[in-house]
């Protein structure tokens, strides 16, 4: 099946058949995180950063017909397409009953949960797809003050899924709790052996400081009961504590002719006619984005059909409303205009689309548009304030010094260069 | 326990100058120093409110026997007199009396205040009450011709009074009360043999839950002041309870005086009070006279003060005649304090008047008091330098006052009462605090003095960072005047500031922006605090942070704003923010609920996954198979199915309600 992406560094516990004997999963070596010389750079970081969407998956809408997304996403390992080599090691893994700590990382669209999913199956088998959601209710003594936080979880017998970031800045309490509640009930399995459970945190980075570090000291002290899934973007905000004591799993973005092959299976399944060059057009326009390009393309299906060769890619709505902004900002560098954009961003924001990937996108934007000369500099400023708005609270407030370092900048060099 | 009558009636008959002489009887040792004082008019020395409280269990059904009996009831009117000084500024027991009343001016030409006010008000009221325009000499010297007309004029009162209600306003203590009842009086005087009576509004002590609930076992219906103040003006109006001519054969003309308007809280409370007031302004028939202190000018975080400034104007719409007492100028209190303080012989420096004087912001009564409690103890008092104390207070802020300031902000005790134990805060509202930072406005220095002050300072600045000094105290002391939150302020500052700085600016602007980006940083980087959550130790640390965060924000605004666009007329926008954050809350918990509903079969996605993805792409999905109507007019505005419909709606409805409220909620706040 096509190209595989090849894993860019050997994992040594795969291959190194002494290392299975050691059971405790805290006994493997920390692995060295992976692009940490390369995340050292603030812009590179952004770029990381900035592709914040995970998951992969499923949302059966409301409507009966299932998104392309979710109905063709492999359900097994064996099935999986584009990181076959990731996913037969992973295989193996398991068929050793015992397995490390996983955080997987990559950029959004790269098969992250998918891979997960597939490997909760593997160990459990079909069970592991029999799942509910609830809203549970934790309430947690912390010294001086009980708090109560409500978070939706997703559980199996064998496994529970959740997002800690949810629960905002209180999310080590969460991530203490649930841990050791799940340590108390830890299922039997059919030799009448002590089986473990598996936890999935979503956005680990987006964990606050403090829930990683309890998180690290709870993955010692439970790790006989239960085994923990991390998926995050970017590993770099993941605490180095937390990356050591488990395997890394670097999940890279597919490459264009990944996506085409994936593109044109899905074109197969639903006897489409892709003409040819359409599908390619399509992963340009994704951003190697899997499932942006599958989402691409029922759009593409449902705006018309039969494909024509030439047919507009449309982007989703807030992406245009973004490039919109852009071209406010190139226009006109004033105080009236900065109120404007103020008001545009706002609107965007209420409809959640978060801050990071707004800024992010409106930075694209904007370097279509610019200089190269120009362009380090407001790359600079884009990673600057990015990275302020995660130490901030209000998002608005550092995107719009970005906007407004951005007019500074511009009109600068369209005075020096123009008049 | 009956209900107080909520009428007290002062009468100047000849019975209650035998109250008079009780009174005076009971707190003997005053004679002395009032004699001092009254020597123009004898009469007026008596103090002219006397209330008295009436334990009766009916009032609903007050009647005009009422009013005789009450001059039948005239000795147990003596007796509770004396409890009921309490209102007007009390008379200790023991013939020891506050300075505030002890030199209370006795007579209108003692009222030094504000003298023009005071004859402008006398003239009013004489128009109000007698309709007739030569009043005007009244305090001059038509005493005779006054007293001939007003004889006239009880004996035959015209009927159709037309409008005969004066409204006074002012700030607390500049002597709303005590110029009306000198004014009375001075009628008094003036007209001794007639028997005017002044009928005030006795506002009802609160009941207090204990009293309550033992008031319900007892079965009487717990009645809200606000109800029992509806009632009495009720009886004003349609009943003419205190109209004269209804008073069985006696002729006293009748003035109402309504001082101490029942506490109202929230709209609703407020709107009663307003339609009652006014419809008591348009339709009385006898002279009334309405009281209302200003708190917009001085007292800032009040939610009413936009309440009260609709109430005013209502009143006057309706038809009162209205009179504002400005706060009394530096120049009068001192005047004042160095009369008293001849009076009481008590050597206070020239200086400390002065700084005493400034310091009571127009407040005389304060000022009055300020002025004892610093005889009280002189010695520790005057030790310190004065120096200190006209630094905390000094007008123009040297550095060495920054810093004093500043360090007195950081101990969480805003108020500089370090030097002068007794002073008064000023305090600004959030919305003047604001526009201080916001207009900028500087000294103008002629840059070579500015080099030159510099060079002295051996402190040299570069010239783009130089700045004139602010024309204004220091941003923290005006903060903390202003009660200011730093959220807030700085969501404030955000909303505002762009208008401030000129088109041009755009290196400004990115100065300003970054400030704030700053002071964010510094808010959120501390723990992400939830208000109710705090422990005590964190709190500590967060509000140092906090503080550290609104000085950024503010002189921030300031230093970078280096060229304010022409001043003109700016209203101060509420933040978009909040209810961009509100409604951006709102739509991510109905995701969120969306995705508990139906993406129940693999596993969770991510809000971002959601928001920017999925949702769009379902929607646009949905849109083009059910109806191809909508293009993308507006982006953001989702086209609709049509089983959708009413769901988009429904939510949009609840935005738009939830935004409206929580617009009106926070304007409340400030």
């Amino acid at each position: 099946m096509g190209q595989i992406l090849q894993v860019p560094y050997p994992l040594p516990s795969l291959l190194n058949p002494h290392l299975h004997l050691v059971k405790s999963p805290l006994f493997f070596p920390a692995f060295p995180p992976l692009l940490t010389p390369l995340l050292l750079s603030r812009a590179l970081s952004l770029s990381l950063q900035l592709l914040l969407h995970r998951a992969f998956f499923p949302l059966s809408p409301p409507h009966p017909k299932m998104l392309w997304v979710d109905k063709y996403r492999p359900r097994t390992l064996d099935k999986v397409i584009v990181h076959e080599e990731i996913a037969g090691n992973l295989k193996k893994l398991i068929s050793e009953q015992d397995c490390p700590h996983l955080l997987f990382y990559g950029p959004p669209g790269s098969g992250k949960k998918t891979l997960i999913m597939a490997l909760l199956k593997q160990m459990f088998g079909p069970g592991a797809e029999k799942v509910k959601l609830e809203n549970k209710m934790w309430k947690i003594d912390a010294g001086t003050r009980k708090i109560e936080l409500e978070l939706t979880m997703l559980s199996s017998t064998h496994h529970v899924e959740l997002n800690p970031s949810d629960a905002g800045f209180q999310d080590r309490y969460i991530v203490q709790e649930i841990i050791k509640e799940m340590a108390r009930n830890r299922p039997i399995d059919t030799k009448g052996k002590k089986g473990y459970k598996v936890l999935v945190l979503n956005e680990v980075d987006k964990l606050s400081r403090e829930a990683q570090h309890s998180l690290r000291r709870t993955m010692e002290k439970y790790s006989a009961s239960c085994r923990l899934i991390l998926c995050c973007n970017s590993s770099s905000k993941v605490t180095e504590a937390v990356r050591s004591r488990c395997l890394n799993i670097r999940v890279n973005a597919p490459t264009e002719e990944q996506i085409i092959k994936v593109l044109e299976f899905i074109g197969k399944k639903e006897n489409l006619q892709l003409p040819p060059g359409f599908a390619a057009r399509i992963a340009a326009q994704s951003n190697r984005s899997l499932r942006r390009a599958i989402l691409s393309l029922e759009t593409c299906r449902v705006q018309q059909y039969p494909f024509t060769a030439n047919q507009a890619v449309l982007p989703m709505d807030w992406e245009q409303y973004v490039s919109e902004i852009a071209s406010d900002i190139i226009m006109e560098q004033s105080p009236k205009r900065l109120f404007l954009v103020r008001g545009k961003i706002y609107e965007l924001l209420v409809n959640c689309i978060p801050p990071e990937i707004i800024l992010k996108k409106l930075l694209s934007e904007l370097l279509k548009k610019l200089d190269s000369e120009l362009k380090h500099e407001v790359c600079h400023w884009a990673a600057y304030y990015e990275h302020r708005m995660r130490l901030g609270q209000k998002a608005i407030f550092h995107i719009e010094a970005f906007v407004a370092k951005f007019m500074s900048i511009y009109k600068g060099f369209l005075i020096a260069t123009f008049s | 326990m009956g209900k107080r009558r909520p009428v007290v009636v002062l009468s100047s008959s000849s019975s209650e100058e035998e109250g008079e002489a009780l009174g005076g009887s009971a707190t003997g040792g005053l004679e002395s120093s009032r004699s001092r004082s009254r020597t123009a008019q004898p009469v007026s020395s008596k103090r002219p409110r006397v209330g008295s409280s009436k334990s009766r269990r009916v009032s609903s059904e007050a009647s005009p026997e009422l009013e005789v009996k009450f001059d039948l009831l005239s000795e147990d009117f003596c007796e509770c007199r004396h409890e009921f000084r309490i209102t007007p500024g009390f008379t200790c027991m023991d013939g020891i009396e506050l300075w505030v009343d002890k030199h209370k001016p006795r007579s209108l030409p003692e009222l030094a205040v504000h003298k023009k006010k005071v004859s402008e008000n006398v003239m009013v009221m004489l128009m109000l009450f007698w309709q007739n325009p030569y009043s005007l000499f009244f305090i001059s010297r038509m005493v005779e011709e006054v007293k001939k007309w007003m004889e006239e004029r009880v004996k035959t009162p015209k009927e159709g009074f037309g409008n005969c209600a004066l409204l006074i306003t002012g700030q607390a203590g500049v002597g709303k009360s005590v110029c009306f009842c000198l004014f009375f009086a001075a009628v008094h005087v003036i007209a001794s043999q007639l028997e005017a009576e002044l009928c005030e509004w006795m506002t009802p002590t609160p009941t207090l839950w204990q009293e309550h609930i033992h008031n319900t076992n007892s079965e009487i219906r717990y009645m809200s002041k606000l109800d029992e103040f509806e009632n009495f003006v009720e009886k004003i109006r349609k009943y003419s309870l205190l109209h004269p001519m209804k008073i069985g054969g006696s002729r006293k003309p009748v003035i109402v005086l309504i001082d101490d308007i029942p506490a109202a809280a929230g709209r609703v409370a407020f709107a009663r009070l307003n339609k009652c007031l006014t419809s008591l302004t348009q339709s009385t028939q006898v002279p009334t006279v309405i009281l209302i202190t200003e708190y917009h000018k001085t007292e800032s975080g009040d939610n009413a003060t936009h309440y009260w400034e609709e109430l005013v104007s209502s009143l006057e719409r309706a038809g009162a005649y209205k009179v504002a007492f400005n706060p009394i100028t530096v120049n009068s209190i001192r005047k004042t304090l160095s009369k008293i303080c001849q009076e009481e012989k008590s050597h206070v420096t020239a200086e400390w008047i002065d700084q005493i004087a400034k310091a009571s912001g127009g407040d005389i009564r304060h000022a009055i008091t300020s002025l004892q409690y610093c005889c009280l103890k002189p010695d520790r008092f005057f030790s310190l330098p004065a120096s200190t104390l006209s630094n905390s207070y000094g007008e123009m802020n040297s550095d060495k006052s920054n810093l004093l300031s500043n360090s007195s902000l950081e101990d969480g005790n805003p108020d500089c009462k370090i030097s002068l134990p007794c002073g008064r805060d000023e305090t600004l509202t959030v919305f003047h605090a604001l526009g201080k930072f916001l207009h900028n406005k500087r000294v103008a220095v002629d840059p070579c003095a500015l080099v030159a002050a510099v060079e002295q300072d051996s402190f040299p600045l570069q010239e783009r960072f130089a700045r004139n000094p602010l024309k204004m105290d220091t941003p923290e002391k005006v903060l903390s005047q202003a009660h200011g939150q730093v959220q807030p302020i700085v969501d404030f500052l955000h909303e505002n500031v762009l208008d401030f700085i000129s088109d041009d600016e755009v290196d400004n602007v990115w100065l300003v922006t970054s400030y704030l980006s700053d002071a964010d940083c510094l808010l959120g980087g501390v723990l992400r605090p939830t208000k109710r959550q705090m422990i005590p130790e964190v709190y500590e640390v967060e509000s140092v942070a906090q503080s550290f965060a609104a000085s950024v924000a503010i002189r921030g605004v300031l230093f970078a704003n280096s060229k304010p666009s022409p001043s003109r007329w700016h209203t101060i926008r509420r933040p978009r923010l909040w209810q961009v954050e509100q409604s951006s809350r709102h739509n991510k918990t109905l995701m969120l609920l969306e995705r508990g509903e139906t993406y129940n079969n693999s596993s969770l996605c991510s809000m971002s996954y959601i928001a920017a993805e999925c949702r769009p792409t379902i929607k646009w999905l949905r849109a083009r198979t059910l109806l191809d109507v909508h293009k993308h007019e507006n982006h953001l505005h989702y086209p609709e199915g049509e089983e959708d419909n009413s769901d988009w709606l429904l939510m949009d409805k609840l935005k738009g309600s939830n935004s409206e409220e929580s617009e009106e909620d926070d304007i409340e706040d400030w």
